[in-house]
């Protein structure tokens, strides 16, 4: 089933053309790296999927719906959207009033909410934190409320943007425990991403823009491979896939589990 | 010494845990030096702290002594003196501009102007800051159009442009793509040689080229503090998570520590 | 789009010294409430139009309009449909609407740092000077972010649309991040000056201070005189 579906999209801001004509179809569970550098059109890309920006030509299609004539909180309902900077959304008292936000706005009542609620903390790993202020918690795990209250959306489209920046291992982690648990529940995830090593843990696809067209669709581990197309992005293949490139591992790995493999069983022989 | 901690424990207001405990190290030039550790762990608190920010913006309670360039920063008199002299940069750079700039050539000369340098001299600074982080195409632009990481190289430029002795840079490279951040990285074992030159990061991957020293924090103390090869090539900093991928992947393959931490020391042993 | 605050441009007004502009909308308050009512205030918002549109800055006029159309609609409920005094009406919203462009004007084309440089140049503090200068330019980034919240909380299903309960609940989780937002800057702001020399006991280096004139200044004097004729002409009558 597809989840999400760009049919020819034309966009520009006045007489700036951003978007070229851009067709993109994603798969219910997909889990998508949009990459390109500044300017490409990745944020334009995904304020089109939520309605907050409307495309001049072509059609964008949310499952079976189009955005045509839809406001982002009628699309809420179907997408949820973690923006970079956590700061511009935060507002409750406490964790939990937070993430129950969405939830709420969708009309659920209190019990149902909490049990919403509950389940999204736990997959971020912030249960213990529910009754804390947000704005007490250090920037990292503000980060994470954010992404505990997408999750408690319940959306069918996930889209995330730069949603490892600023978290350290742990951090980073438990994104990609998240992005996999969505991706098996049938959620898709596109994700804007500067870090290919989250391309290359947690990502099936990617897909990269440059100057409003897409110059690359194929599996996220073919991108992470090649240095020229990483380094045209400003991007760079992270250590694991390097190392395994160095040794000439078989089958190229680039997920850290499966370059640690091949280095063992090359031990073994 | 040019930044000297001696017992600093501090507490931000209202917290419940010290951000710093019984710290005592210290920095000096030669070599850029890495702190390092899980987020929360103090390592922001200790630049504010050599900064004098701590507890002077902040507030809290601190004990112990801090001492940089021969002042407490924190007295009215060492922040008098201390002007210009430390270079504090923050993880987010749109909060950093002086917010009166329309351009970014004007935004860069803010500190040097503050200083009250003359006109061209602070004409010529400006000009060579942002060459050398090579932004000076960007001299014209407004700041508030600039990227995240264009910005971030902006303001690291207006820290080099008031020409300080020590450089207190807290994750410089946040909002760069990792081409821009290994760029910003490879300048600073240069500025090292001659000046102060102290780095706050979790990204170990990349910061382990171009540092001589990594002092690692673990909840407000120093767990930590000599070579990187000392430091993160032993099995316990790999077991916690704090030393880089290469050297998780050479534990898991069975090497022998202590582990190579990046991939041309990694192939070198393996490649044998 | 409305915005308020310095656009870069090459209109008299910009090339004007800032003091220059600042006295001009200092004189413009003091004719809207001492010219004969409710005439004055009406000529006089006409004249400020004429002269955005001469000076080239429309946009200014288009703003302005944005923010008096409120009050005329209030002053017509009040005093035309629910009173009987439609003079009154005009005269406060001809004395609104002059004020207002007068102000938006000046706002345009006063770059806040120049007038950083010229108040430097008179041997005013920089700690004054700045905090004006900083907050000439609070505005526009003020606008930004709440356009940035206002997205962030719309992607979570907040409706901003429909009755005015529903529009009065969503005031919350827009107010409370615009706010904490403003505060936490101004904790970074003022860590970001301390890291920039702030604190240095030099005197600040004036970076481009704007030429003074004896054109500019006969003209400051010029509209002080008026300002002074209009009152005391009003106080004579």
């Amino acid at each position: 089933m597809t989840a999400l579906r760009f049919e020819d999209v034309w966009f520009g801001y006045g007489d700036t053309p951003v978007l070229h004509g851009v067709s993109l179809s994603l798969e219910e569970g997909e889990t998508v790296a949009l990459l390109g550098r500044n300017g490409a059109g990745k944020t334009t890309l995904t304020k089109l999927i939520v309605a907050l920006l409307r495309p001049e030509r072509g059609t964008v299609w949310v499952g079976e719906r189009t955005t045509q004539g839809r406001s982002p909180e009628q699309v809420a309902r179907r997408v949820a959207y973690v923006f970079q900077h956590p700061d511009q959304q935060l507002f409750a008292r406490t964790v939990h009033a937070e993430v129950a936000f969405g939830p709420r706005q969708q009309g659920l009542d209190a019990a149902a909410a909490e049990l919403v609620v509950r389940e999204a903390l736990r997959r971020v790993g912030l249960d213990a934190m529910r009754e804390e202020h947000p704005y007490d918690l250090p920037a990292a795990q503000r980060k994470l409320v954010t992404l505990g209250a997408a999750i408690a959306q319940r959306p069918r489209v996930l889209v995330l943007d730069e949603p490892t920046q600023g978290l350290d291992r742990a951090g980073a982690r438990r994104v990609m425990d998240v992005v996999r648990r969505m991706s098996e529940d049938g959620v898709t995830v596109l994700a804007v991403t500067h870090d290919l090593a989250f391309v290359a843990e947690s990502l099936d696809r990617a897909v990269v823009l440059a100057d409003g067209r897409i110059v690359f669709d194929g599996t996220a581990a073919e991108l992470v491979r090649s240095e020229p197309r990483a380094m045209e992005l400003g991007l760079e293949v992270p250590p694991a896939a390097r190392l395994a490139q160095a040794l000439k591992l078989p089958q190229a790995p680039v997920r850290v589990r499966d370059v640690a493999a091949a280095l063992t069983a090359r031990g073994r022989d | 010494m040019s930044v000297e901690f001696s017992s600093l424990t501090f507490r931000y207001p209202g917290a419940d845990g010290d951000a710093l405990r019984n710290v005592s190290t210290a920095f000096e030039p030669g070599q850029v030096t890495l702190v390092t550790g899980a987020l929360g762990s103090g390592c922001s608190t200790l630049l504010l702290a050599a900064a004098g920010l701590v507890p002077h913006v902040t507030g809290g309670k601190c004990t112990g002594t801090i001492t940089t360039l021969r002042h407490d920063p924190a007295s009215p008199e060492g922040r008098r003196v201390l002007a210009g002299r430390v270079g504090t940069l923050l993880p987010t750079p749109w909060t950093q501009l002086s917010g009166m700039s329309y351009t970014v050539g004007e935004e860069v000369a803010f500190g040097p102007a503050n200083l009250g340098w003359s006109r061209d001299r602070i004409a010529h600074a400006v000009s060579s800051a942002l060459d050398l982080v090579g932004a000076a195409t960007l001299i014209a632009r407004d700041p508030r159009t600039l990227s995240g990481g264009e910005l971030q190289r902006v303001m690291l430029a207006a820290i080099v442009a008031m020409d300080p002795e020590v450089y207190l840079l807290d994750e410089p490279t946040l909002e760069l793509d990792p081409v821009g951040a290994r760029t910003v990285y490879r300048l600073l074992p240069e500025i090292a040689r001659e000046k102060t030159v102290v780095l706050a990061s979790t990204d170990v991957d990349r910061a382990v080229d171009v540092v001589g020293r990594v002092v690692v924090l673990d909840r407000g103390q120093v767990v930590a503090d000599g070579s990187p090869d000392a430091v993160l090539g032993i099995p316990g900093a790999v077991a916690s998570g704090r030393s880089t991928t290469v050297a998780e992947l050479a534990r898991t393959a069975g090497l022998k520590p202590p582990y190579p931490l990046s991939v041309p020391a990694a192939v070198e042993r393996l490649a044998s | 789009m409305i915005v308020v605050g310095y656009r870069p441009g090459v209109s008299l007004l910009h090339r004007a010294h800032p003091f220059t502009n600042l006295t001009l909308a200092g004189t413009v308050v003091v004719l809207a409430f001492a010219l004969p009512v409710p005439i004055g205030p009406l000529v006089l918002t006409g004249v400020l139009v004429a002269f955005a549109l001469v000076a080239g800055l429309p946009r200014v006029l288009a703003t302005a309009l944005a923010f008096a159309a409120p009050f005329w609609l209030f002053l017509t409920l009040i005093h035309v449909v629910f009173g009987d005094s439609p003079m009154r009406a005009l005269t406060v919203g001809g004395q609104i609407t002059a004020i207002l462009i007068a102000f938006l004007l000046a706002l345009t084309a006063v770059h806040p740092a120049r007038l950083v440089d010229a108040l430097l140049d008179r041997g005013v503090p920089f700690a004054f000077a700045y905090l004006l200068a900083a907050t000439l330019q609070s505005v526009p980034r003020l606008q930004e972010r709440a356009g940035a919240i206002l997205d962030a909380q719309r992607c979570r299903g907040l409706n901003v649309t429909g009755s005015l309960w529903r529009r009065a609940r969503a005031v919350v989780p827009l107010a409370v991040p615009l706010v904490l937002g403003a505060l936490a800057e101004v904790d970074e702001r003022t860590v970001a000056l301390e890291a920039r020399g702030a604190a240095s006991a030099a005197r600040r280096t004036a970076l481009d201070p704007p030429p003074d004139t004896a054109v500019q200044r006969t003209l400051r004097w010029g509209f002080l005189a008026a300002a002074i004729a209009v009152v005391v002409a009003r106080i004579v009558q």
